[in-house]
């Protein structure tokens, strides 16, 4: 090895040269890097902007040949006619009780079974969480159509309890809420089982304390879970006294014909995002960390 | 002892009651429907009407799926549903990577533009399909003052002619072309988040060691970056296979309910092949839906086995 | 080739963005180090000899001062054009390729007048794999490699491009006692083969002792002392320098100097010549002391450890700024386990004098002026 010619050095004049050439590299690679992001980012945002602008422009000025950046005349208007035409203030409150109806049970029957699960010991314990994992890698599609026929046979149709009772147990928040339980030490538990802490008090005292992160991302996945849900209540409700949000706005606006008002259109569309752009504001850091973990939408 | 088996006995006890809702609601809206789709997809023609006038169908076998598979609306649903997924994933996936290393290569103003990133993810696949379809839309569509939206405005700046993208008589491709472009960027926000998620937690003494043996930028992203981010593509790649196979609102979305108002060929796909059929057909519905889960099986025991083969450790 | 560093500072800015305390990693660091030379940067953790290590490599920028390869000044090159190898202290080995792939991958980057084709890059990944007795393992992942084996693969990675320059950052340190031993004999003869400028960095002042042709030692981003190994133990320039090398490590005792005679105790134990009247520290190694029925300096006996050849005789006094005093005797010397003190006389050259506020070396005993150049 010793007789390998070493790397080749360099001289005073190439040194110069290598220096200011690396100079200039790293100053193209980052405005490249910039740029790019920068434009990525205007195409992600665009159809937001795009959203805002056309829910305040009048008809004639969206139908204006070359469409304007930003509206000459702001129309707010809009805003009151989307209400009216969707009928959003009524379906928007459906869509908050059934949110906040099935978030609490679920809630309840989610700590419940995790706690069953991470603490209790019982006979074929394993075989029923294994069992439970692997209703999982089955599309939901499969349930939706004995779901239908279900609920039709118990009565259910146009009720809130359809929009309810069907979803309220995620076999996958069970999974995750048992694993964060676990991690929780075993002799908490049994500290306060010698104290003579009632299981309940125990879970409401230590373990959702503990859990809590992961008790607000699933509340906040299951609120946004009503929000965006269109298929099932769109199958099983027909009148707008328990319609949900996204059904409505649907609806309301399916005219191909190209002579739809999108101003209004927009306007309704605006309505249901905003509250969905509230929670990612304030709510982020549990988003994203639920969603990391699930890679389920909703 | 025996007190000891009592206090065993009394844990099963209490561990069934804190599971007995969740139990009783599985079995109700969890496992009958696996047992009950079997039976309704091999009866002939059942359907719920059927059943509450007395009869199941007409044969025990396999005749809905021969009619599913023969029928040409499914086929339909069929190849638009592959079409979309083997469209969307790949692009969706590259972009999210390429948008990721870039990501996280930046220092001012990464947070916020990761930040930036992610707002698709939060949004209602209806609603801002709409606004995709406003986009895209030609207002006073046949009229001869029309407003070609600024879809074709933008793209008129570079020269090109205003397009049919979804509008009465628009052709299947523009239709696919824009349902690409709305799904990608719907898809976007998980992956660069899994994607980054994964950049960050490589160690970075790997990246300090090519650069001290003077590896180029193409051959570090190529050589180490995507081999030490493989496991989290393999799980990106899964993840948009299976949702590429059920989608269904974005298409809802931009198109409405009918998926076919617009250029004669139907737009739908599997899943909404199933929610078609239910109301008269579930026996089909059943069926079909059997079909997606073996697909979905299918294509995600392929992807494993083909991640297995090239991620490393 | 060899290294200069000239005036070199780092200055990391405060962590904490309220505060505006820059901590200072390295401080106006000067020294030479001659051409294939193997090098130890030693000093305890906080000292500043890895980013030392790192500012050669390039991989972080000084904030001030010149680094030399030769004759040229790569201070503002970047890692990718100076022609380093360097071994991480977790070795950084990529872990999806294979061990030929991991010493292949420097080659496959070379350009220019390096450039290398297929069969010529194979050969050279052979021979540096040979050269640290791997050839045996080319096709395993580092996962099914022990950490000697690791070690050793990313040794021949960074030697494979035959850089100008070989940079070590605590290359043991996740070595069991045993293979740490062995793997710094190995540094050393891979080094010699080579004959490539080697600068390692470490903790440990007995592997650096041990394997260095040079030792740098650091405090708190300040060197403290250079030279040959037995040079800087035999002539330490201060206290921390004393302290620091040697095992057992060194005693030290409060004591003052009074008309050329050096007081401990109360005792006068050695003679001291030149040196004004003061209070000082002396420092003795564990070798210096000859136990005497008649010695100068006594000592309270607290146990005699029987070490084989040597006796370690573990003692008191007041004076003491140690723990103990330990010194190591010849096994020769017979001392009765059940005495209660131990007198000894001292070996005027394992004896160092240190200004008590500067502790800078006062005294230099019989021997010459210490070399601080190389």
């Amino acid at each position: 090895m010793a007789d390998k010619k070493i790397m080749t050095t360099m001289h005073e004049k190439d040194m110069q040269k290598v220096t200011a050439a690396q100079t200039v590299t790293k100053i193209i690679v980052q405005f490249l890097l910039y740029a790019f992001l920068c434009i990525m980012a205007l195409i992600i945002v665009f159809p937001f902007y795009w959203m805002i602008i056309s829910s305040l422009k009048s008809t004639v000025e969206y139908r204006l040949p070359i469409p304007t950046l930003f509206p000459q005349d702001i129309m707010w208007g809009n805003y009151i006619e989307a209400f009216t035409a969707a009928n959003l203030g009524k379906l928007f409150m459906n869509t908050v009780y059934v949110g906040i109806v099935s978030t609490i049970l679920s809630l309840v029957i989610t700590v419940l079974s995790a706690f069953a699960f991470a603490r209790l010991e019982f006979k074929g314990k394993n075989a029923l969480f294994a069992g439970l994992l692997a209703t999982m890698m089955i599309p939901g599609e499969l349930f939706t159509i004995t779901n239908y026929v279900t609920v039709t046979k118990f009565g259910w149709l146009d009720s809130f309890t359809v929009l309810i009772v069907p979803f309220l147990v995620s076999v996958f928040y069970i999974y995750l809420l048992r694993q964060n339980f676990l991690q929780i030490p075993n002799e908490l538990y049994l500290a306060a089982k010698v104290d003579g802490t009632s299981d309940l008090k125990y879970l409401w005292k230590v373990m959702i304390p503990l859990s809590l992160p992961n008790l607000i991302s699933i509340t906040i996945l299951k609120m946004m879970g009503a929000w965006n849900s269109y298929v099932w209540p769109r199958l099983v409700t027909s009148t707008d006294d328990y319609r949900l949000i996204t059904n409505g706005l649907r609806d309301a606006f399916t005219d191909m014909s190209g002579q739809a008002n999108i101003p209004v259109q927009m306007a309704a569309v605006t309505v249901v995002s905003i509250p969905l752009f509230l929670v990612f504001i304030f709510l982020r850091k549990y988003i994203m960390k639920g969603v990391s973990r699930s890679g389920i939408k909703g | 002892m025996k007190k000891f088996l009592q206090k065993i006995k009394f844990e099963e006890w209490k561990a069934w009651i804190y599971l007995a809702p969740a139990v009783a609601l599985l079995l109700v809206f969890t496992v009958w429907p696996i047992i009950n789709t079997l039976r309704m997809a091999f009866w002939e023609d059942y359907s719920i009407m059927k059943e509450l006038g007395g009869t199941l169908g007409n044969e025990f076998g396999l005749k809905n799926f021969e009619k599913v598979i023969k029928y040409r609306g499914f086929i339909d649903c069929l190849k638009n549903t592959m079409l979309l997924t083997v469209l969307t994933v790949p692009i969706s996936t590259i972009l999210a990577l390429v948008i990721a290393v870039c990501l996280n290569a930046i220092k001012p103003l990464q947070r916020f533009l990761q930040t930036i990133f992610f707002l698709p993810y939060v949004t209602n696949s209806i609603a801002i399909g709409m606004v995709f379809e406003a986009m895209f839309n030609i207002v006073g569509f046949g009229t001869s003052n029309p407003s070609y939206g600024i879809i074709n405005n933008i793209l008129g700046v570079f020269g090109a002619d205003p397009i049919n993208w979804i509008n009465a008589g628009s052709g299947y491709w523009q239709n696919i072309a824009v349902l690409t472009i709305y799904i990608v960027w719907n898809a976007l926000p998980f992956k660069i988040l899994i994607l980054l998620g994964g950049l960050q937690s490589v160690n970075k003494q790997y990246y300090d060691a090519a650069k001290i043996d003077s590896t180029p930028r193409l051959r570090v992203f190529t050589k180490i970056t995507v081999p030490l981010l493989s496991p989290m593509i393999a799980y990106v790649v899964i993840t948009g296979f299976i949702g590429g196979f059920k989608e269904y609102s974005s298409i809802v979305g931009i198109f409405g309910d009918d998926m076919q108002a617009v250029g004669g060929e139907s737009l739908n796909t599997m899943v909404g092949y199933i929610y078609d059929a239910l109301g008269n057909q579930e026996g089909r519905a059943s069926a079909a839906a059997l079909i997606l889960f073996a697909i979905i099986f299918v294509v995600t025991m392929i992807n494993m086995y083909v991640s297995k083969k090239k991620t490393h450790y | 080739m060899k290294i200069v560093l000239q005036n070199l500072t780092k200055v990391f800015p405060s962590r904490n963005k309220k505060s505006n305390e820059e901590v200072v990693a390295v401080s106006d660091l000067s020294f030479t180090i001659p051409d294939g030379k193997l090098v130890g940067l030693l000093g305890p953790s906080g000292c500043g000899k890895s980013t030392t290590l790192y500012m050669i490599s390039g991989l972080q920028k000084p904030t001030g001062g010149q680094i030399f390869f030769g004759e040229d000044d790569v201070t503002t090159l970047s890692p990718e054009n100076r022609g380093v190898g360097l071994v991480f202290q977790n070795y950084a080995l990529y872990p999806h390729m294979t061990v030929k792939q991991n010493i292949l991958f420097p080659l496959q980057n070379l350009k220019g007048a390096d450039k290398l084709d297929k069969n010529t890059m194979l050969e050279r990944a052979l021979e540096a794999a040979r050269l640290v007795q791997i050839d045996n393992l080319m096709d395993r992942k580092p996962s099914e490699l022990s950490g000697g084996q690791q070690q050793r693969v990313a040794i021949a990675r960074a030697l494979v491009k035959m850089p100008r320059v070989l940079l070590l950052d605590e290359p043991l340190s996740n070595l069991d006692a045993r293979l740490r031993l062995q793997t710094r004999e190995e540094i050393r003869r891979i080094q010699r083969e080579t004959g490539i400028t080697t600068i390692f960095v470490t903790h440990d002042q007995e592997e650096a002792m041990s394997i260095s042709d040079v030792i740098v030692v650091m405090k708190l981003g300040v060197v403290q002392q250079i030279g040959k190994p037995q040079t800087v133990y035999d002539n330490p320039v201060n206290l921390f320098v004393a302290k620091f090398l040697g095992t057992p490590p060194i005693n030290v005792f409060k004591a003052n100097v009074k008309g050329g005679k050096l007081y401990i105790n109360g005792e006068a134990v050695l003679d001291v010549q030149g040196v004004a009247d003061r209070e000082v520290f002396a420092a003795i190694r564990p070798e210096g002391f000859i136990p005497a029925e008649n010695g100068a300096m006594t000592c309270t006996l607290s146990s005699i450890e029987v070490m084989g050849r040597d006796v370690s005789i573990v003692s008191k006094n007041e004076a003491m700024l140690t723990p103990t005093i330990r010194s190591i005797v010849d096994a020769d010397y017979k001392i009765s386990a059940t005495a209660q003190t131990v007198k000894f006389d001292l070996k005027p050259h394992k004896v160092f004098i240190f200004d008590s506020e500067t502790e800078e070396r006062i005294y230099f005993g019989d021997q010459s002026a210490p070399e601080t150049g190389i």
